[in-house]
This record gives C-alpha cells, sequence and structure tokens, in this order.
C-alpha cells in the first residue's frame, strides 16, 4: 500500500487511519497497539515539524514480506533534512519535577519497533520502521 | 475519547473512554484544565476503558501531575490496559504518576 498526502496539514489522524487500514497490517490487537503509536509518533513529527506551517507533502507505504512476517512501514517527506533517531532518548528515571516530554514519541517507537532507521536521499527524509508480526 | 468528570465529595473522579492521541490531545487539555485549578485536589483517574494514548497524552498526564504535586494534591490512575500500562512503564511514568 502507497499513498501520498499533499498537503500534510491537519492531516496526521487521516495519514495514520490510512496506514492503519492498510491490508499489510496485523489484526492481533497487541500488536495493532504498538504499530499505531509508532505511526502516530513518527507520523506527528513530520507534519508537525518538517515542513514550515505544515505545508508540503508525505509519502507512506506499507510492504509485508512474501512469508508474512515482516511488515516495514515507511514515511518519505521532502521537509528539512532531519534525523529524529538522532534525538538523545529521554532519560526515563528523572524524578517528576526534572522530567520533560521532548524526545518520548521517537524513544517509543525504537522500543516498540523491531528496527528503525533513517536515510536522506535525493532531498527527502526517509524513515524506515519494521516489525515482526509473525504469531509469537 | 469521552471524558467524564463528577465530583464526589472531597474526590474528582475522570472517567477515560477510548483513545487518547494526536487528533484529541487538544480537547483533553481542554476538558482537564478545571482540574488544575483549586487547593489540594484529590484526583482518581478510571482508565479502565482507556484503549491507548501516545506521547500526546503522557504529556498531559505530566502537566497534570506536577500541577497536582505542585499544589500538594494527589492523583491516582486505576486500572490501566496492559498496553497503556506498558507505556507508561516504559517511559518511567509510573514511577512518577501512582498506578493502582
Amino acid at each position: 500500500m502507497k499513498k501520498l498526502f499533499n498537503p500534510i496539514k491537519d492531516k496526521s489522524g487521516e495519514i495514520i487511519e490510512c496506514l492503519m487500514s492498510s491490508p499489510d497490517m496485523p489484526t492481533d490487537e497487541d500488536l495493532r497497539f504498538k504499530l499505531r503509536l509508532s505511526i502516530e509518533e513518527t507520523v506527528e513529527n513530520v507534519v508537525q515539524y518538517a515542513y514550515k506551517d505544515s505545508i508540503g507533502w508525505m509519502e507512506v507505504e506499507t510492504n509485508l514480506d512474501e512469508k508474512g512476517f515482516l511488515l516495514t512501514v515507511t514515511l518519505k517527506d521532502a521537509g528539512k533534512k532531519f534525523n529524529p533517531l538522532e534525538m538523545p532518548d529521554p532519560d526515563v528515571n528523572l524524578p517528576l519535577e526534572e522530567r520533560e516530554i521532548g524526545g518520548l514519541g521517537i524513544f517509543l517507537c525504537k522500543q516498540f519497533m523491531d528496527e528503525v532507521e533513517y536515510h536522506y536521499e535525493d532531498g527527502c527524509n526517509i524513515l524506515t520502521m519494521k516489525k515482526n508480526i509473525a504469531k509469537q | 475519547m469521552e471524558v467524564k468528570i463528577e465530583k464526589i465529595e472531597d474526590k474528582t473522579m475522570v472517567v477515560l473512554n477510548g483513545r487518547l492521541d494526536t487528533t484529541n490531545a487538544d480537547k483533553f487539555q481542554q476538558d482537564i484544565a478545571p482540574l488544575m485549578q483549586g487547593d489540594a485536589p484529590n484526583i482518581e483517574i478510571d482508565c479502565t476503558d482507556m484503549e491507548y494514548t501516545s506521547s500526546q497524552g503522557l504529556r498531559l498526564f505530566l502537566m497534570l501531575q506536577k500541577s497536582v504535586v505542585a499544589r500538594k494534591g494527589n492523583l491516582v490512575m486505576r486500572n490501566m490496559k496492559p498496553n497503556v500500562k506498558e507505556v507508561f512503564d516504559i517511559t518511567g511514568f509510573s514511577n512518577i504518576i501512582r498506578i493502582i
């Protein structure tokens, strides 16, 4: 499944639902929770920060390998060059008064997906997330 | 997501139902605005039917907890679904908000 959204302003919800309703997505509720969270955090990152005023495009894609085991979700945009994986992980052991929210979304994505990779290619940010969705 | 807020004697009961995500976090922030006022609040959030929260939701729970602690109040979240609890555990939020 592949789909282009342009412009992406105010489209987070629509983009997330598009990916979650892909035929490549598993039906298992626990997996769907983890995929939805990883997708929301990364999509939102692009919608909020990639383009000035969110005017720009994003292409989203899902793929399943032949065995139906490995799901790949890819997000592509032509916004400013930004590797979210370079953001430092939040210190989850800090006391309440020192806790801040920055970086939590990408941190959760990294915890819930098996593999997250970033490339910058031909002026585009490409984020690839992989998850083994074979029944445990 | 549906949010019900009810005051029972000195306790404020909040019942959440549905998914807390980027599409409704702003609305949720407005919904809980009344909880950000008053001395020594005693707040219990019933999470039985909260299906999901993203970092957008965590941001608001953190804001609420900071506000409650600053007013020498008490905030408890009750009966989280395992997936939601996992998000609180992984992010260390289980250590800064009381979950029963």
